[in-house]
């Protein structure tokens, strides 16, 4: 297990570094430069712009320079935008956001999808089941790009119950609506894998054996159908967990969070290569390390999938 | 910004003295509201709060409200004191002297002094500061300026001297009658050494920052909320009735207007594209639309040697493509926001500018249409492929698919629409990618030379490369000319005679305000408002 857990890790590098100079090589060849303005900038401003950010260097150097600050001091260099910011400045306020509002939709995704599905397998063609089947059917189809405004119009502009955006320094109220939004449709594809996989698990031998035996039905699905019937369920949560928790474009958009999808976004579109790098890393080792965990958590539900 | 007006009193000396500062006047009997606060909401997030690296509006509302330049405007945008209670223009308007009010201070108590505008001054222009608007610091036409952003000479030479602390001496190259104007804004705002010295790049943070304005920066979270509370330090803080200011960034425009309906913030601006005229039906009391000093124009391609159609050297051809751009469609029916037709650069409501006659702008749309088809008909009626190019945009798209449909029915021309994401775009139009381009301009102040100057030949702006020596001539002229208008009413008809680009329409700015908040300045066409003129009326 540790030499997996090792080899697994050491794979993880060349990776992370491969990403890197792979995002470095698109940004390289996109057109346009930070700081193009609708109003033509004359050469020697581009010119002290491009010599403050080292922008003047071969590329080659650049990047080198680029992989040593973050090897040496966790430097991921200043943004192009925010001229009194690092990227470092801006990961530590918008990374804590969309983790804190992308681990609680997350929680409720798993908290209402898991036993939602549970229950619709057990009681099979019940009114449950048909009911949580229309849920997960309507929620799936209703992205949150429609969901969101709907939100807003009826518990800030009728109801005025919640703020329709901000985070206020992440005070419960503010998380409401953008946790609805995001975990919805989560909450339904969860119910659904879970009701199928738990469906398939019920009708397996190895349940029936357990039944016959004459173990009671709460301690069959306790003890023996639960774990094998989650398996497909975390292989989803991981990538899925990776997601949520590096933010959803558009609820940071909507919602005003603050949150690091809208830096994202801004960067693509203003060519901040430093804030798109910095991110895009960021990115990469949730993903590798989510990823990862759910290896881990397989190998301790089902033993037969052993990492020697 | 300037107003002709305030530009012929200049020269009788201390004109400025005796005028008065604004403040907020808030009329006797009035029933103010128990919190003092200001909300709006911003489309996008500032990138930076410091003065002399600002490039762009968002954050020149926060600086305003933040640091007090020289000068200041009023709720009509007449020049009026700011830090400096005035200045006496000497020898032929090349030499400025301001006057510093004593009790100017910074935030952090220390006397703001005429050392804190040479510093700031010195700063801006400095290549070391990478300023993208070092290049105003050039244009302000201060002595050694060009030099100095060039690199070629040390910024310590720069033509402003501190003569005493309370004394501004500010040199030019040319006799520039608008220079006291330029001082209002952010770019020469004054700095504070110590605080920049200390802290570097993070003297912007709430917690270092120190201002000399009416109000001081409490919190600023990037692209969710900012707050500024009021400066006690500040010269005339016993008349600011507005404690708190409070800035929302929503990026979403349907959502900004449902936050707006649900109170969560006082003005609203921009409005969602074609909003405007359902808001005002139903909010007259709210819904605002005021000219703005931007124009919204198609630049033809000029240059050499590109693959331009060689039908577009045709004057004639350039004329009947104008034409038969049905202006009137684009403002009523497309933009909706009180807008108005353009056929000419300059914005109609630029300070002292007089339109020059057009036959263009007298005809209707009939004659135009007829007029366009017979000089269609004269140059030969071309074979033309036409290739418009705009950035990714509703309003954009809409415009293009209108103009290029006019064209179509009208002439037969055939318009390929090339749309592309922001910086593709920009890069294209400056490469001379492109037949026709979307652009627009907005004055940096209130005279038309903002304008007309992007025309001229070595302008960074001229994209399409448009050049005539007569031009030229005139624009170099306006800048020490008595009276600049006749000048520039020639080189308008120069553009509508060469027919250099097709002018589409001008700005109006479209916005909802609570009409709880009063001082706001409608009449103030560059929309420069300060927080510090505002009040709040109790709920009726």
């Amino acid at each position: 297990m540790t030499a997996f857990l090792i080899r697994r890790l050491l794979i993880a590098i060349p990776t992370i570094l491969f990403l890197i100079v792979l995002s470095f090589v698109l940004m390289e060849v996109a057109p346009g430069s930070p700081f193009d303005s609708e109003r033509g900038v004359p050469q020697y401003v581009l010119d002290n712009l491009e010599a403050k950010y080292g922008l003047d260097r071969p590329p080659w150097e650049r990047l080198g320079l680029y992989v040593w600050n973050i090897v040496t001091d966790f430097d991921f260099g200043p943004t192009f935008t925010y001229r009194d910011r690092t990227v470092n400045d801006i990961i530590a306020q918008g990374f804590p956001v969309t983790l804190t509002y992308g681990f609680w939709s997350g929680i409720a995704a798993m908290a209402v999808g898991i036993p939602l599905g549970i229950v619709a397998a057990l009681k099979q063609n019940s009114w449950i089941d048909t009911l949580a089947v229309g849920f997960s059917v309507g929620a799936q189809v209703l992205p949150n790009f429609v969901m969101a405004p709907i939100l807003v119009l009826v518990f800030t502009l009728w109801l005025g119950w919640l703020p329709g955006g901000g985070w206020g320094g992440g005070q419960w109220n503010y998380l409401v609506l953008p946790v609805i939004a995001l975990s919805t449709s989560y909450m339904a594809s969860i119910a659904r894998l879970t009701r199928s996989s738990m469906l398939e698990v019920l009708n397996a031998p190895f349940i029936r054996t357990a039944r016959a035996k004459g173990l009671p039905m709460r301690r069959v699905v306790w003890r023996h159908a639960l774990k094998p019937a989650m398996l497909p369920v975390i292989s989803y949560l991981g990538p899925t967990f990776a997601f949520l928790i590096t933010g959803s474009v558009l609820i940071d958009v909507f919602f005003s969070t603050g949150g690091i999808g809208q830096f994202f976004v801004a960067a693509a579109l203003g060519r901040d290569y430093a804030i798109i790098m910095g991110v895009t890393i960021l990115y990469g080792v949730i993903v590798v390390a989510l990823n990862l965990l759910v290896d881990l958590l397989y190998a301790w539900i089902d033993p037969k999938i052993r990492y020697a | 910004m300037f107003r002709r007006s305030a530009l012929m009193l200049s020269a009788a000396t201390a004109m400025a003295l005796t005028l008065p500062a604004t403040a907020a006047e808030v009329p006797e009997g009035t029933n103010l509201a128990e919190e003092q606060v200001f909300r709006y909401r911003l489309l996008d997030q500032f990138p930076t709060l410091d003065p002399q690296l600002n490039e762009e509006t968002a954050g020149s509302h926060v600086i305003r409200q933040l640091f007090e330049g020289l000068m200041n405007q009023d709720a009509q945008g007449n020049l009026v004191p700011g830090v400096a209670t005035g200045f006496e223009a000497s020898e032929g308007n090349t030499v400025y002297t301001f006057t510093l009010r004593d009790d100017a201070r910074w935030s952090n108590g220390e006397p703001v002094t005429a050392q804190d505008f040479v510093y700031a001054w010195r700063r801006a222009a400095d290549p070391a500061t990478a300023s993208p608007y070092q290049w105003y610091v050039e244009l302000t036409q201060i002595e050694n300026a060009a030099e100095i952003v060039a690199g070629e000479m040390d910024p310590s030479e720069l033509g402003v001297e501190a003569v005493d602390n309370k004394t501004l001496r500010v040199t030019l190259t040319n006799p520039l009658p608008y220079f006291p104007a330029m001082t209002t804004y952010a770019t020469l705002f004054p700095a504070p050494q110590a605080t920049i010295e200390e802290h570097g790049d993070d003297w912007t943070d709430p917690a270092n920052m120190v201002s000399n304005g009416a109000y001081v920066l409490d919190s600023l979270s990037l692209n969710e909320t900012f707050t500024l509370t009021k400066n006690p330090e500040y010269w005339d803080a016993e008349n600011v009735v507005i404690d708190r200011v409070e800035g929302y960034v929503v990026n979403d425009s349907n959502q900004s207007l449902t936050r707006y309906e649900a109170g969560e913030y006082d003005m609203l601006e921009p409005l969602p594209a074609g909003a405007y005229p359902r808001l005002e039906e139903e909010r007259p009391d709210e819904a605002h639309s005021v000219p703005r000093l931007c124009s919204y124009y198609y630049p033809i391609n000029f240059r050499e040697g590109d693959d331009v159609p060689e039908a577009l050297r045709d004057p004639n051809v350039r004329r009947a493509l104008s034409l038969a751009v049905d202006r009137d469609v684009i403002v009523d029916q497309v933009l909706q926001g009180g807008q108005r037709p353009a056929y000419n650069f300059t914005h109609w409501a630029t300070a002292g500018f007089e339109l020059p006659e057009m036959d263009m702008a007298s005809m209707t749309q009939a004659e135009r249409d007829a007029e366009a088809q017979r000089l269609w008909e004269e140059a030969g009626s071309p074979d033309l492929d036409l290739r418009l190019i705009y950035n990714t945009s509703d309003e954009h798209r809409q415009i293009a698919t209108v103009v290029s449909q006019m064209w179509k029915q009208k002439l037969g021309v055939d318009t390929e629409l090339s749309n592309s994401e922001w910086a593709v775009y920009l890069e294209k139009r400056r490469e001379g990618g492109f037949d026709l381009a979307r652009s627009a301009w907005c004055g940096d102040y209130n005279e038309a030379s903002t304008f007309l100057d992007l025309m001229t030949t070595p302008h960074g702006s001229n994209d399409g490369k448009f050049s005539n020596a007569r031009y030229d001539e005139l624009m170099a002229q306006s800048k020490t000319a008595e009276d600049p208008q006749p000048l520039y009413t020639e080189a308008e008809q120069i553009i509508a005679d060469e027919v250099a680009m097709i002018p589409i329409y001008h700005y109006a700015n479209t916005f909802l305000l609570n009409p709880e908040i009063k001082g706001f300045p409608m009449e103030n066409v560059e929309n420069n408002w300060y927080v510090k003129d505002f009040y709040r009326v109790a709920e009726e």
